[in-house]
């Protein structure tokens, strides 16, 4: 996923992405990712918990805006315990 | 249908993260130099975001991803936004979509970014989603970084995208 990342940002169109493996984004290097220690399948969170979706949306809108070059942001939710709204 | 090896793997790589690790630092990646940026141009309630997934998703009817090519597939299918849930599959043995299957804002949040809309979060939400199936591997590489990826690029510019959210399996 990040080097369709990188074709989209070198295009010049910034963009955000999720990442479920540190290890992977570490070396692909996305302009800007979101760090989540979800299990894979679940980059939004939990199926039907809009309010967790919503927050990651939010994670996500807010790396756009505030992110440097490079930037792995982890807002740190725990999987099935961070309690959203 | 998804080999028995492959249902097999899914599950472990969903239950051991660090399985995942161990593959990563294994395997070979694409590590091109510098980094590309692009700033936001404009406050993002003035924004056109569009969606990008790599978790298989595709309308129901179009072609699916190829899941016999040990090297995965590097080809893209257009989602139109409006398109129902109700008429989008996951074409994807490399990953448990059970989750996806039942709510697919899971892997692609495009009720949530029409929400944020509503909210006056984001400006607009771009007409088209893009979505790959992830595995991409061997001579399919270049194919993503020659041909797709830069197609799918050259689609959002004329979409009017002025940001994208990336959304994995």
């Amino acid at each position: 996923m990040g080097l369709v990342q990188r074709a989209v940002e070198a295009a010049g169109v910034p963009t955000v992405g999720i990442t479920l493996n540190r290890t992977v984004t570490a070396r692909v290097r996305p302009p800007r990712a979101v760090f989540l220690r979800y299990p894979f399948g679940h980059p939004m969170g939990e199926a039907c918990e809009v309010a967790q979706q919503a927050a990651i949306l939010e994670d996500l809108l807010r790396t756009l805006e505030t992110a440097r070059p490079g930037a792995i942001v982890e807002p740190g939710y725990r999987w099935r315990r961070h309690r959203f709204g | 249908m998804a080999s028995l090896a492959n249902r097999v793997a899914v599950q472990l790589f969903r239950r051991l993260p660090w399985l995942a690790d161990l593959w990563a630092a294994r395997r070979s990646f694409v590590e091109e130099g510098g980094l590309p940026w692009a700033p936001l141009r404009r406050p993002l309630a003035q924004c056109t975001v569009s969606l990008i997934t790599t978790a298989g998703v595709h309308v129901t009817g179009d072609t699916p991803f190829d899941m016999r090519d040990r090297n995965g597939d590097p080809t893209f299918r257009v989602i139109p936004t409006e398109t129902p849930a109700s008429s989008m599959t996951i074409t994807h043995d490399y990953y448990d979509h059970t989750a996806a299957d039942r709510d697919i804002n899971v892997v692609l949040p495009v009720d949530r970014l029409r929400e944020a809309r509503a909210a006056g979060r984001v400006g607009g939400v771009g007409p088209r989603m893009y979505s790959f199936m992830g595995h991409v591997d061997g001579p399919h590489v270049r194919t993503l970084l020659d041909v797709t990826a830069p197609r799918v690029a050259g689609q959002l510019l004329e979409d009017g995208a002025d940001a994208v959210v990336m959304t994995p399996a």
